[in-house]
């Protein structure tokens, strides 16, 4: 940020974590669950904690500008160490945990790491495994003991009390040490290393400054720029998406230190249906993928209720369409029929349906990371839940446009915030955005980073885009996955993915025709609610290829198929399609850490599959 | 805190919400509106009907008894008509007429004194019994507990000094608390609604520290104790040490009961505990609820109240008839009958008792508007 140079206060995440815990030491910053309760820490507590991990890296000889790792769940450590070392002007980088050794190797070469926050046994096991390629990484801090702890005699492996002991240490012997560090913090310091997950090539890692966070920080928390009004102490979230990923840092480190929101960590993502249910946020963001799966959850549930719940739930969901539908054409906004219908449907069925699934509390909600189908933001809308779509990406510190409560336009990802500059390129559609959350580069690539930022400090996003009515933005697609077809059209595969994906029964659907002369796609099944269909229809299947190979669950799916084409032009209709055999899993290649397909990484591994929907002559 | 919590019942911040016994807002309410029903009832209801609930409330301490041995600690006990008894007598010769000649009495009519002392003789014998359960267990238990109560038969009807002998009994125990008389008609209040609300306290007492015990260390040594007492011996339980609780506690409960069931009535008869007595009990914890308290208390209710209703049965039908004395069925045998087929039809299509229905009602609503 041009305006603030070093020496006057610029407020990181440590400084805010620090000034909360001198405002309110007493009030309740993050929750665990251990043990069967919901562990509580303060502000106090998580800015002493966070302290002495910063003096624990002092003590551990850490530089400003040096990597510290983390290769953890979401929980506790994570936050900590993350403000301790940004306290220090140490940058973060995050791991997911679900990255497999050969990517682990990588990142911790890529960025030179020197300290690694490892949680467990599985993730030592990782680093240690490549141990001998590291030669920057001096130390491992393990969360768990666990499997470790008298076990492993590696001699940079460190516990995680010892490590804070080392920290208590320092701030006896230096107890100013780590106050001198955040006196030096300059704007463009790094704060944190924020890998891609990489569609297409290795992942690229962000530089993410101080300046960059303190402006999300400003733009996204401090003004609203999502929620209205501003989030605040009295809001709480549940963290659940890996905190590496920008847009979980956003809801949970940022909206902590930034507006004092209470925390809570899930104990895993298979719990988080149970944890939002104990929890109850009142704000929640969620990938499509989740959005998705709590919807087909819904429906699935209804459906599978005695008579009388299946007809009055069932009933009051197809009410809850036309709200929805209503709230749609107006922005987000009741008209009169509709604030009545759903007040009588709250009654009877939407708020038990809501307190069911978690969501009763949520006063805002919104959806990102990825393109979402309409119907699935409808459905949301429907059921009483203030849902928005919102559009950032790592590259622009997650500020670009949101969908602003009560001028909603669903199908666009919403208005710009008020510090952004954004246009659409003339001549390519691309989105272009300033503003002074524009990444530093990518690290050690400046090859990389020429290609994304203009001279004149455009970032160029790589999604096309258009606008409608001059102030939402619409997403057509990400420009390197366009479709054009061997007849020369252009098709945006995502919206005709999404509204597959939007039926509960399609998990994944690739949708293939580049110079093809019609389209196809390949389409992964649900394994619950289509297990669930098959055990309704006494269809008796083994395994996932088995259940997904059965001639009647390719009916079922032809059937959503058929659906979808309706809606779509001619060429734009998939003409054919078949079942993957498999899940897709990220330890295959075939999903990114955010659980992304990898296009070309799915059309190579099927591409048998793939080439007999061309062969022969299908219309 | 308090507003973090509010609306968010299962975010436990602490082992003592998870464990409390009122632990949602829905169930405080539900009990502070029961309560209040209780304790207005007896201003609404006819005098007849407020001793038979008054009754229903003491029968429901002896139910939480029986449900404490056989239902949580599962040793099947026959003999609980022994140990109410026991309690009965020694109340009423405790607060009995020292000066009568054909009776032994002490005069004690203070009845905290006579209650506890009851409880503790019946707990005792309880205690004294114990040790058979530790070395027997299902049936033989059960034969064995049976053989308590001829031995208590037999000692009841042959020691007149102390029961006033077969036909004849003698007075029960005299309720009486700093001065006040709970079993006559006073100025404010008449017998029946003194004694109701009396028995309505005391249920609540004794519910409460038998839902107390039931939760804590002891509860779950019982349960591990009727879920499989091998496993549980090798699971750190002193198997013979819970037993002999369970049936002390058992049988405290039980002299308890005992000690106040007369007191409505105002007269006990020797005879009176027998098998039927038992079966009655066994009847109240299966139609309720097997391990439950609330389950025994509304068994207790459902058991005493339905003399009241078949009693009602001849002006329907005909062909029954309202004394033994004219031929065809009779009103008692309709009873005995009933018994019998709620037992057999509780067991068959409703283990968990009334208390299972209301479990199944709950989760119904609960669950709305899903299925689970």
């Amino acid at each position: 940020m041009s305006t603030v140079t070093a020496g006057v206060r610029l407020s990181t995440i440590a400084a805010r974590v620090r000034d909360r815990a001198t405002a309110t030491p007493d009030v309740i910053a993050l929750r665990e669950k251990d043990l069967g309760l919901w562990q509580q820490v303060s502000w106090s507590q998580y800015w002493q904690t966070a302290e002495l991990v910063g003096h624990a890296l002092l003590a551990l000889g850490m530089e400003a500008g040096d990597r510290v790792a983390i290769h953890s769940e979401n929980r506790r450590e994570w936050l900590y160490t993350d403000v301790g070392a940004v306290a220090v002007r140490a940058v973060t980088v995050g791991l997911y945990p679900t990255n497999p050794v050969a990517e682990v190797a990588y990142l911790l070469r890529h960025s030179g790491t020197r300290v690694l926050i490892a949680e467990d046994q599985e993730q030592v096991d990782k680093a240690l495994a490549v141990a001998d390629e590291l030669p920057d990484l001096e130390h491992i801090v393990y969360l768990e003991p666990r499997g470790i702890r008298h076990r492993y005699d590696d001699p940079r492996l460190l516990a995680w009390p010892d490590f804070l002991a080392l920290g208590k240490e320092h701030l006896e012997v230096h107890p100013d040490a780590v106050d001198e560090r955040m006196r030096q913090v300059r704007p463009d310091d790094v704060a944190t290393l924020v890998y891609t997950s990489g569609t297409t090539g290795p992942p690229k890692g962000v530089m993410l400054t101080v300046a960059n966070v303190d402006f999300a920080i400003q733009e996204l928390v401090e003004r609203g720029g999502f929620t209205a009004p501003p989030p605040s102490s009295k809001d709480s979230v549940l963290s659940y998406l890996p905190l590496c990923h920008v847009a979980e840092r956003v809801f949970s480190c940022w909206f902590g230190a930034g507006a004092g929101v209470c925390v809570h960590f899930a104990e895993s993502i298979e719990t988080v249906a149970p944890n939002l249910h104990e929890v109850q946020p009142t704000i929640l963001f969620g990938v499509p993928r989740i959005w998705e799966k709590i919807a087909a959850g819904v429906q699935i549930r209804i459906a599978s209720a005695g008579p009388l719940k299946r007809r009055v739930g069932g009933y009051w969901l197809r009410r809850a369409d036309w709200i929805g539908d209503t709230l749609a054409a107006n922005g987000g906004r009741h008209t009169a029929s509709s604030r009545l219908v759903h007040a009588i449907g709250y009654v009877v069925c939407y708020r038990a349906l809501l307190d069911r699934i978690g969501l009763r509390k949520v006063r805002y909600a919104a959806s990102g990371a990825a393109p979402i189908a309409p119907e699935v933001l409808r459905f949301f809308m429907g059921l009483g839940l203030p849902m928005h779509e919102v559009y950032g990406m790592t590259e622009n510190t997650a500020v670009a446009t949101a969908n602003r409560p009560g001028r909603v336009k669903v199908g666009t990802v919403g208005e710009r915030h008020e510090g952004v500059e954004l246009r659409i390129d003339e001549t390519t559609g691309e989105i272009l955005t300033r503003h002074p959350g524009t990444f530093a580069g990518y690290w050690q690539d400046p090859e990389a980073t020429e290609r994304m930022i203009d001279p004149d400090g455009w970032l160029h996003t790589g999604d096309v885009g258009e606008w409608v009515d001059g102030t939402h933005l619409r997403i057509t697609d990400r420009m390197k996955d366009l479709i054009i077809t061997a007849g020369g059209k252009n098709i945006a595969p995502s919206e005709i993915e999404n509204a597959l994906k939007a039926s509960p029964y399609v998990k994944e659907a690739v949708v293939i025709g580049d110079r093809r002369k019609y389209l196809s796609a390949l389409i992964g099944i649900e394994p619950d609610t289509v297990g669930h269909w098959a055990q309704l229809h006494r269809l008796p299947y083994s395994t996932y290829r088995d259940l997904s190979s059965k001639a009647e669950v390719v009916a079922l799916v032809q059937g959503v198929v058929d659906e979808v084409n309706e809606r779509f032009a001619t060429v734009e209709q998939v003409k054919t399609f078949r079942l993957l055999p498999k899940l897709l899993e990220h330890e295959d290649g075939e999903l990114t850490a955010t659980q992304k397909v990898k296009r070309s990484a799915v059309t190579n591994a099927f591409a048998d599959l793939v080439e007999s929907m061309y062969r022969g002559g299908v219309r | 805190m308090s507003s973090t919590r509010l609306g968010r019942p299962q975010l436990y911040l602490s082992y003592a919400q998870d464990m409390a016994l009122l632990n949602t807002p829905a169930k405080r309410w539900w009990t502070l509106v029961l309560a209040l029903v209780a304790v207005l009832l007896p201003f609404m209801l006819e005098d007849d009907l407020l001793a038979v609930l008054a009754t229903a409330f003491v029968a429901a301490i002896g139910a939480i008894g029986l449900n404490l041995v056989t239902g949580y600690a599962g040793q099947v006990s026959l003999g609980h008509a022994f140990f109410l008894g026991l309690g009965a007598y020694t109340a009423a010769t405790l607060s009995g007429d020292p000066d009568s000649t054909r009776l032994i009495g002490f005069g004690i009519t203070s009845f905290p004194i006579w209650l506890l002392a009851s409880g503790l003789v019946a707990g005792l014998a309880g205690l004294i019994v114990a040790p058979l359960a530790a070395r027997l267990r299902g049936l033989y238990l059960a034969v064995v507990t049976l053989g308590l109560v001829f031995i208590g038969e037999h000692l009841f009807k042959h020691w007149g000094d102390l029961t006033g002998g077969v036909g004849v009994g003698r007075p029960a125990a005299v309720p009486e608390l700093f001065g006040i008389q709970f079993a006559v008609d006073g100025e404010f209040f008449t017998k029946a609604q003194k004694l109701y609300l009396l028995m309505f306290v005391l249920l609540v007492i004794f519910g409460v520290l038998a839902r107390n015990l039931v939760r804590s260390r002891i509860g779950r040594a019982l349960a591990a104790v009727r879920d499989r007492d091998l496993a549980a011996e090798v699971i750190g339980v002193d198997v013979t040490r819970y037993k002999m609780i369970a049936f002390a506690v058992s049988s405290f409960y039980a002299g308890v009961a005992g000690a106040l069931l007369y007191v409505m009535i105002g007269f006990v008869e020797p005879g009176s505990f027998n098998l039927a007595l038992s079966v009655q009990y066994i009847a109240m914890i299966l139609v309720g609820g097997v391990a439950t308290i609330s389950g025994s208390v509304l068994g207790a209710l459902f058991i005493t109240l339905l003399p009241r209703v078949t009693r009602e049965l001849p002006a329907v039908l005909p062909f029954i008839s309202s004394s033994s004395t004219s031929g065809g069925i009779t009103v008692f045998q309709v009873e005995t009958i009933l018994y019998g087929l709620l037992i057999i039809g509780f067991l068959i299509f409703e283990p968990r008792g009334l208390f299972g229905i209301w479990i199944r009602i709950r989760t119904y609503w609960k669950s709305w508007p899903f299925s689970h």
